[in-house]
């Protein structure tokens, strides 16, 4: 699924490394978390994965593409293998949750009836069936990045990258995200989660990956959080 | 899209296409009297008819005349009177006399043979001036090519300004709307996907800008038209039909590419996700 070798991103703005010497792979149906302290290369990590940046050496292949030698109009398909979910939702205020989900089939040009079949069912996978005409202001936070996940994973991608999805919520909630999670990491989807929440990695016993000054410190299978907050 | 802009770009265009005409008509113009293959050939005073007759008969075995017509001072008279038309205190002032001279009217073969044709005539004793418009013709040129030159600038900082004008415009809209074209961004919408809405957005508004310039050109070339056939009636303009069509078209066609590029420079920053 992911393929990362001898991966290195130098900012060319700052000069700073981002991320050096970067050896993974994640195999089909794989939760992984990604921790480590702010600053770490976290968010560069996922931004390579979606290619908003281009590693500067290494190898990278993701869903079998090779990412780096791939062409500016490659980038869309690439995406439309990945969902992608953020901090803060980022869900469109003036469209209903129903809308906000169909978006993202409605931008790839996907035909009318399968939104439709793929809209609902993802709604209810999200168990948010009943408040299709909502708009996100009428939802709670937790709703809201519910949406976001539905929205996500419409268009069936095989790898579901979430960026500290549960950084704005409570525990109570971040749990029920986390089995909306499990749900679809049961149905094969690969997961890679960047996140804080140490109750979160130690209570899963999942696969866990530690960056620290834009190099792998740790990566072990049913890993814990190993931070202090 | 607002009323403000779309006039703006109007009149950039309007001002585009105005230039485009006057610089293309004075062209035509020059053209016109280079092509001209006459000589005047004007007689002292008191000259005898028959050494006029002589003359006449050695231009019209001179290499490259086609023909060579003898004109009295009456038909002289006539002549001006029909080309000054309305414009009769001229002829009040003249007051019935009539200083016009008599001429022979060379017409040539060739255009290239002008030159030569008048430094000779110019030579005979009887001959006070042999006129072909040399002077004028050079100083139309000097006119349409300094036109062109300032044309052409004025026609690249207008463009420049409306290319502004729209990419501007639409980066109001692309601005409100950025937030959705990062999501389509994430979810994998193409490029051209993103592009194209904007991208007609600005054609729309080069379009609409297009065809208000369109018709205050089209109005103003016809009272022009109606002017100069009042008053300078041997000016060639070149004549509304067809040329109007392909002034209205370029114009249109000109806004909407400007329209175009103006939304992709003003699209570029949003798409680099």
């Amino acid at each position: 699924m992911i393929h990362m070798k001898n991966l290195k991103k130098i900012y060319d703005d700052t000069g700073t490394i981002a991320l050096e010497n970067i050896n993974l792979d994640v195999k089909k149906g794989e939760f992984v978390f990604l921790v480590g302290p702010s600053g770490a290369g976290k968010s560069t990590f996922i931004k390579l994965l979606l290619r908003e940046v281009v590693p500067d050496e290494g190898v990278l292949t993701v869903n079998g593409r090779d990412v780096i030698r791939m062409s500016k109009k490659d980038v869309p398909y690439l995406r439309r293998g990945l969902g992608v979910i953020f901090q803060d939702y980022r869900l469109l205020p003036d469209k209903t949750v129903y809308e906000n989900v169909a978006f993202a089939m409605q931008v790839i040009e996907a035909p009318r009836r399968l939104i439709q079949r793929n809209v609902n069912n993802v709604l209810e996978i999200v168990g948010l069936r009943d408040k299709y005409k909502c708009f996100p202001n009428q939802l709670s936070g937790g709703e809201q990045q519910r949406v976001a996940i539905a929205r996500a994973i419409v268009n069936n991608p095989t790898i579901l990258i979430a960026d500290e999805p549960t950084g704005n919520l409570d525990p109570e909630t971040s749990w029920e995200i986390m089995d909306i999670f499990l749900k679809i990491n049961a149905a094969g989807t690969t997961i890679l989660m960047a996140t804080h929440d140490k109750e979160i990695v130690n209570v899963m016993k999942k696969r866990v990956i530690a960056i620290e000054d834009g190099h792998i410190v740790r990566d072990e299978m049913r890993g814990r959080y190993g931070y202090e907050n | 899209m607002s009323l403000a802009s779309v006039s703006t770009v109007a009149v950039s265009l309007f001002i585009l296409g105005m230039f485009t005409m006057l610089v293309l008509n004075l062209n035509k113009l020059a053209e016109n009297l280079e092509s001209q293959v006459q000589i005047n050939v004007y007689i002292k005073e008191d000259v005898n008819r028959e050494d006029i007759k002589d003359l006449e008969g050695i231009i019209k075995d001179m290499q490259g005349v086609e023909n060579v017509t003898y004109v009295d001072r009456e038909t002289a008279m006539e002549t001006f009177k029909k080309r000054l038309g309305d414009q009769t205190s001229i002829l009040e002032a003249l007051e019935d006399t009539n200083p016009l001279p008599e001429s022979l009217v060379v017409e040539l073969k060739e255009p290239a043979m002008v030159q030569t044709a008048a430094e000779t005539l110019q030579k005979y004793d009887i001959v006070e001036e042999a006129k072909y418009g040399q002077d004028v013709i050079e100083h139309l040129f000097d006119i349409t090519r300094l036109l062109r030159i300032f044309g052409f600038g004025l026609m690249l900082l207008l463009a420049g300004a409306t290319l502004f004008i729209i990419s501007n415009t639409i980066r109001l809209t692309v601005f409100a709307r950025r937030k959705e074209i990062a999501i389509m961004k994430y979810v994998g919408a193409t490029d051209w996907f993103i592009r194209w809405p904007f991208l007609l957005e600005g054609m729309v508004m080069g379009l609409c800008g297009g065809i208000i310039a369109d018709i205050f050109l089209q109005l103003g070339y016809a009272e022009v038209e109606s002017k100069i056939y009042n008053t300078l009636a041997f000016f060639p303009l070149i004549p509304a039909d067809p040329f109007m069509t392909y002034i209205s078209i370029g114009v249109i066609i000109t806004g909407m590419f400007i329209g175009a590029m103006g939304s992709t420079i003003s699209l570029k920053r949003f798409l680099e996700v």
